[in-house]
């Protein structure tokens, strides 16, 4: 096979000594380094490259940039496969595999393609009228059959392998676009010392210089932009920044931009990230983003072959490639003009150049017959026809007869749209501009400067102009001294005249307004009749605009019918605003890292290691990582583990860690002052080496949190909450220190991190804890009662903290050690605590033994409570004011009839209780109108034999005794329960004194 | 009893973080890390009242100055960095001497962290592309030179950045971080670094 049919001798950025090879559709191609994809398919001839979304027409390419409906592939195969990816951006790689979307079984072959037989159908609003009956129907019938008609690529369906990563930039001056303005602006900034970044989505800089044949100075422009680039990489201040898409503008001047680190290889190097998702703050920003050529509504429009002028003089100039041999230019305006001269020179040929305004220009004239092509002025493409590709065409001229022209290319061109986008995402509405007939930038974002093409200015010395003095007025503005304004380099005269043609009527066939949602001239007719007028109605009711080009190519020409039909003007009918971003981004760039295990970050507590080396399961419990259970060998389920580790504790003694606690240290004078306004019951009196229960309500009177709280010293406390709490009440008393009370003297530092915390529970915990404290510390029962706390030292001299505290109800401590030594605690524990059969234990048992005892935790605290439905009210000080003392007394909160805490055990002792079962009673009907409350936590216990539970019940303690029905509607249950004292064990608190 | 507190082996902060720098790439590269083991570190808190105290105090124990709002000053044994508005936290480059907190204590309240946060030192020509990769504040030398510390987000955990005197030339930071996350910043520092090429230095103290 002969590579390159299509590629000229010579000319353009590709490197035609290093040959790319690639497939497409499973054939082999060759194309050249500096190509895209659709360069490279072009050069080799293939212009068929997908089928459309509803009608699967054939489609070909359309544009050479971000913003083609048409060419869209799915690039890579397996895990990679990436749908819907533009050809026209794709740079090419060795290697490189892509499919064409939406055909069955082949491209060239689409059985669906009968789908355009049935168009009537198929119009705007057809998903409303057509499948609205019987509504059974949509979601069985209706939505697969839709789904599998209509569509764009597959996303891949195994995990991504690549990695994605996040980052961060600053700098003075952005600069979003590389073409003229933005060299001229980035070099301007640069040279005053600015700190700069330029961004360009290309993979190569110049913007549209790379595709035109200009002179600047009399020179090749492609020198000046070599000269240009040049100087801007020789300054430090300056980063370039290709293949980088700036896709949003966010508040405060913050941009969000996507880098293509890896897409232009197979895959990626090692460590080498993907794409990374950059967040630029730009002091100030020149949008050089250029502008959208736009296409001519006509019959046929969609036909590959038909081709933006701007993009054949691309892939002419840029990419030597010629997208047809037999070409015909069909323009609205001057600027396509030069399109024909450049296929010319290339070595097409010219059949004829259409321009849609009525005055026969002799210069054109004369311009025309030098190419050899046919001038018809005031003509106009009515119809373009062809097989899979374009074949002829029908001209009706001035006069009104109609020829007929064979040709492989049509180029057409109808005005171009600046790509004003960021002016647009914090709200700026676009205005428009009569002499440039474009929505041109309205209110332009603080700090945002738009230059050349992107401000309707069209002509290139323009945008040299307006780069280098925005430039200069955005960094003086910054303080820096600017650079001299740079000498306006000799351009030749360039004409701009435009009168568009929104569309041509006559021809016979779809005349596309929107290529790729299929949307045509008739659905905006549809859309006016039946009253969805306004474009923001017109965009939902057609989908014109919507999917993933976002209607760069097609926006303008269906507001322009619809100003048509409505007889307004353009201007009165308005634009939609645009929204990020702006080009589509994958989700892992705005994951970056943060994906996996490393969604978040995990917490360790200081004796994870210990607890993993000695078998640990662990559960994720708010950010942490706990120990769950430590199975032993032949354990095979949870409970069996479970079981055998509460024994242990309430009969010898078990250790288990309490590190992820929340731990605060307060000091200062005002500290327990403090304590009595932000806890419910009193701390004034609170002993030095002391310890007390507290509990926290938030401002509405509900419960927040409990814990215990130590006195060290006179000024000086420890507060400990619950572990999925801790950062909250940390920042709750934050602002009650600051905000509410800023005149107490106090000092509190979360040191939640600093100390390694062990509980050790059961009636032999004293005797394991003897073993490992100094001496001159005695540790007895009277010496350490029951809620003392001491600071003490172990293991000869390493400094500790000693509180006798009980979550089990057992004699039980809590011992704190430097964290650096956690692992080091529990491994001493473990072998001081052997003759007494010491045991660790996790989560899981610790909550059965709080369980056992009536303790509430986190199921119980669930913001909906109050302290006296867990029967806390006794804690409520009457003596004092404190946070959420007067919202507690709300009538609601204090009604007698409120579920309270009791405790509930099966009637049947073989039946398994639920937490989350209600209530009912005995012969109630399971409605809402009966319930009574539900079971908040259950646990089996091993020292009862049978299931025991907690919950909120109408009624409460009250009802001790009496027997009601647990009704778990989720998993089926209903059998009778009697209710019962909280406590299930030592309700004296005997053993927790001994 | 003296005996078994041998036996009571600290554990590092960084142990068993950061294995593929450590077990990976060495030689020459344009980024190192260097986990920091033993440090002492205590957060005082400064009532305005007590500040000449403590002023005078910092002058005559530590030859120290009461740093301004978001930089460090540096003494010959210990270094002051600003912890947030009337905070500091006092950094010994070893274990703390027990008698100086209590010292300190007796002037301002004082919360011992050694153990609290861990240290890292990230060096090299790369070091600040590495660091934009999770640190939302502008590293440029222009707005964060040598001396200047901040507190920040990195990878959602909280940490405390300062930026050290350069290293031949080259940036060098202190970067604090929560002990019990130090395998999640450790696992995104690898992420980070890795596309530089890194390698680990362990000074043990």
């Amino acid at each position: 096979m002969t590579h390159h049919p299509f590629r000229t001798a010579s000319g353009g950025f590709i490197d035609r000594s290093k040959p790319v090879r690639f497939r497409f559709d499973g054939r082999d191609y060759r194309g050249f380094e500096g190509d895209t994809l659709a360069s490279a398919l072009l050069a080799e001839g293939v212009r068929l490259v997908g089928r459309s979304f509803k009608y699967h027409r054939p489609r070909g390419i359309l544009s050479a940039g971000p913003e083609e409906p048409n060419a869209l592939v799915e690039l890579r195969s397996g895990a990679r496969r990436e749908p819907n990816t533009r050809a026209t951006v794709a740079e090419l790689f060795e290697g490189l595999e892509a499919t064409s979307q939406n055909r069955w079984p082949s491209l060239t072959f689409d059985l669906m393609s009968v789908n355009g037989l049935f168009a009537p159908g198929l119009v705007a609003g057809f998903y409303y009228k057509t499948f609205m009956w019987p509504s059974a129907f949509w979601e069985k019938l209706y939505e697969p059959l839709i789904r599998r008609a209509a569509g764009l690529g597959r996303a891949a369906n195994a995990e991504d392998p690549d990695h994605y990563e996040k980052a961060f930039a600053f700098c003075d001056l952005l600069v979003i676009g590389s073409g003229p303005a933005g060299l001229a602006a980035a070099l301007a900034a640069g040279r005053s010392g600015a700190r700069v970044i330029l961004c360009e989505q290309d993979f190569r800089l110049g913007g549209q210089l790379l595709a035109e044949r200009r002179e600047i100075d009399g020179r090749p422009a492609t020198e000046w932009l070599a000269e240009t680039i040049a100087e801007l990489a020789s300054l430090d201040t300056v980063r370039l920044m290709p293949r980088t898409t700036v896709f949003g503008l966010y508040d405060h001047g913050v941009f969000g931009a996507v880098e293509r680190v890896s897409d232009h290889l197979p895959v990626p190097p090692p460590h080498q990230p993907r794409q990374r998702g950059w967040r630029i703050y730009a002091k100030r920003s020149v949008l050089a983003a250029g502008a959208i050529e736009r296409p001519i509504v006509f019959a046929g429009n969609d036909k590959p072959g038909v081709m933006l002028a701007s993009a054949v003089r691309s892939y002419v100039n840029r990419f030597g490639v010629l997208p047809g041999r037999k070409a015909v230019l069909f323009t609205a305006g001057d600027e396509a003009w030069s399109t024909a001269a450049d296929l010319s020179a290339a070595g097409a040929e010219i059949v004829a150049i259409i321009d849609s305004r009525p005055d026969a220009n002799p210069a054109r004239a004369d311009l025309a017959r030098k190419l050899g092509a046919r001038y018809l002025a005031g003509g106009a493409v009515t119809a373009a026809r062809g097989w899979q590709q374009l074949d002829h065409i029908t001209v009706r001229e001035a006069s009104g007869a109609e020829t007929v022209l064979p040709c492989d290319l049509l180029a057409v061109s109808n005005g171009w749209n600046p790509a004003l986008h960021l002016t647009s995402h914090q709200n700026g509405k676009p205005v428009w501009n009569e002499a440039a007939q474009a929505f041109v930038p309205g209110d332009v974002p603080p700090g945002m400067a738009v230059a050349g093409n992107a401000a309707g200015r069209w002509t290139l010395a323009e945008a040299l102009v307006d780069g280098d003095r925005l430039s200069r007025e955005a960094v003086a503005d910054l303080g820096f001294t600017p650079a001299p304004a740079a000498r306006m380099p000799a351009i030749e005269a360039e004409a701009t005249g435009l009168l568009p043609v929104w569309r041509v009527k006559g021809g016979r066939g779809k005349a596309f307004v929107d290529f790729q949602n299929d949307v045509t001239d008739k659905d905006v007719e549809i859309a006016a009749r039946e009253g969805f007028r306004s474009v923001e109605h017109l965009k939902r009711y057609t989908t014109l605009g919507m999917a993933t080009d976002q209607g760069k190519t097609s926006n303008l020409s269906g507001l322009a019918l619809m100003a048509e039909q409505t007889g307004q003007s353009i201007a009165a009918t308005g634009t939609t605003r645009f929204r990020p971003p702006y080009t589509p981004v994958a989700i892992g760039a705005l994951a970056g890292h943060h994906r996996g295990r490393d969604f978040r970050s995990t917490r360790l507590s200081p004796t994870h290691e210990w607890s993993r080396q000695a078998g640990a399961v662990f559960i994720e419990s708010g950010a942490w990582l706990r120990a769950q259970y430590y199975p032993q060998p032949g354990e095979n389920d949870w409970l069996t583990s479970v079981n055998r580790e509460v024994l242990a504790v309430r009969k010898g003694v078990g250790l288990c860690d309490v590190s992820t606690l929340g731990k605060i240290d307060i000091q200062g004078r005002d500290a327990a002052t403090f304590l009595e306004r932000v806890y419910t019951n009193g701390w004034a009196n609170l002993p030095v080496g002391k310890a007390r229960y507290g509990l926290m309500l938030r401002e509405d009177g509900f419960v927040f949190d409990d814990g215990t709280t130590s006195r060290l010293g006179e000024n000086h406390f420890l507060m400990t909450t619950t572990t999925a709490n801790a950062e909250r009440v940390m920042q709750h008393l934050e602002f009650c220190h600051q905000v509410l009370w800023p005149e107490l003297d106090l000092h509190m530092a979360s040191v939640s991190d600093q100390w390694a915390q062990a509980a050790v529970a059961g009636p032999r915990s004293r005797e394991t804890l003897a073993r490992l404290v100094d001496a001159p510390h005695d540790i007895s029962n009277a010496a350490f009662p029951y809620l003392a706390v001491r600071e003490i030292t172990v293991a000869g001299g390493i400094p500790a903290r000693l509180f006798r505290l009980s979550f089990s109800g057992e004699l039980a401590y809590e011992l704190a050690v430097p964290a650096r030594y956690g692992d080091a605690m529990m491994a001493a524990l473990m072998e001081e605590g052997r003759d007494f059969g010491i045991t660790p234990y996790g989560i899981e048992a610790l909550g059965v033994l709080r369980i056992e005892k009536g303790h509430v935790a986190g199921n119980e605290l669930n913001g909906q409570t109050t302290a006296r439905d867990l029967g806390l009210g006794g804690l409520m000080s009457p003596r004092k004011d404190y946070i959420g003392r007067l919202m507690a007394t709300r009538p609601a909160l204090t009604e007698p009839n409120r579920p309270m805490l009791a405790g509930f055990k099966p009637v049947n002792k073989a039946d398994r209780l639920r937490a989350g079962a209600h209530f009912l009673d005995l012969s109630s009907t399971a409605t809402m109108e009966n319930d009574l409350g539900f079971m908040t936590s259950v646990a089996f216990s091993p020292h009862l034999g049978h299931w025991i539970g907690l919950g909120l019940i109408r009624g409460g303690t009250s009802r001790i005794g009496e027997r009601v029905r647990a009704h778990d509607p989720v998993r089926g249950g209903d059998f009778e329960v009697e209710i019962c004292s909280p406590v299930f064990i030592d309700p004296e608190g005997v053993r927790l004194r001994g | 009893m003296a005996d078994i507190v041998n036996a009571w082996t600290p554990r590092s902060a960084w142990a068993g973080t950061l294995e593929s720098i450590r077990n990976g790439l060495s030689g020459h590269a344009p980024l190192t890390i260097e986990p920091l083991d033993v440090i002492g570190l205590a957060l005082i808190s400064l009532p305005a009242a007590v500040e000449p105290a403590l002023t005078r105090w910092l002058k005559e124990r530590l030859s120290l100055t009461l740093p301004a709002n978001g930089t460090v000053s540096r003494g010959p044994q210990h270094d002051l960095l600003w912890a947030g508005p009337g905070k500091f936290l006092l950094r010994s480059y070893r274990d703390f001497d027990p008698g100086l907190l209590r010292e300190l204590a007796a002037i301002v309240p004082v919360t011992d962290q050694s153990d609290g946060r861990a240290v890292l030192r990230l060096s090299g020509e790369r070091a600040r592309d590495v660091l934009a990769k999770g640190v939302m504040v502008d590293l440029h030398p222009r707005v964060f030179g040598p001396g200047a510390t901040m507190i920040t987000p990195v990878a959602h955990i909280r940490v405390q950045i300062w930026r050290l005197d350069d290293r031949a030339g080259l940036p060098a930071f202190e970067i604090l971080v929560p002990r019990s996350m130090t395998g999640s910043f450790g696992s995104w520092l690898e992420a980070s670094a890795a596309e530089f090429g890194v390698r680990a230095i362990t000074t043990g103290g």
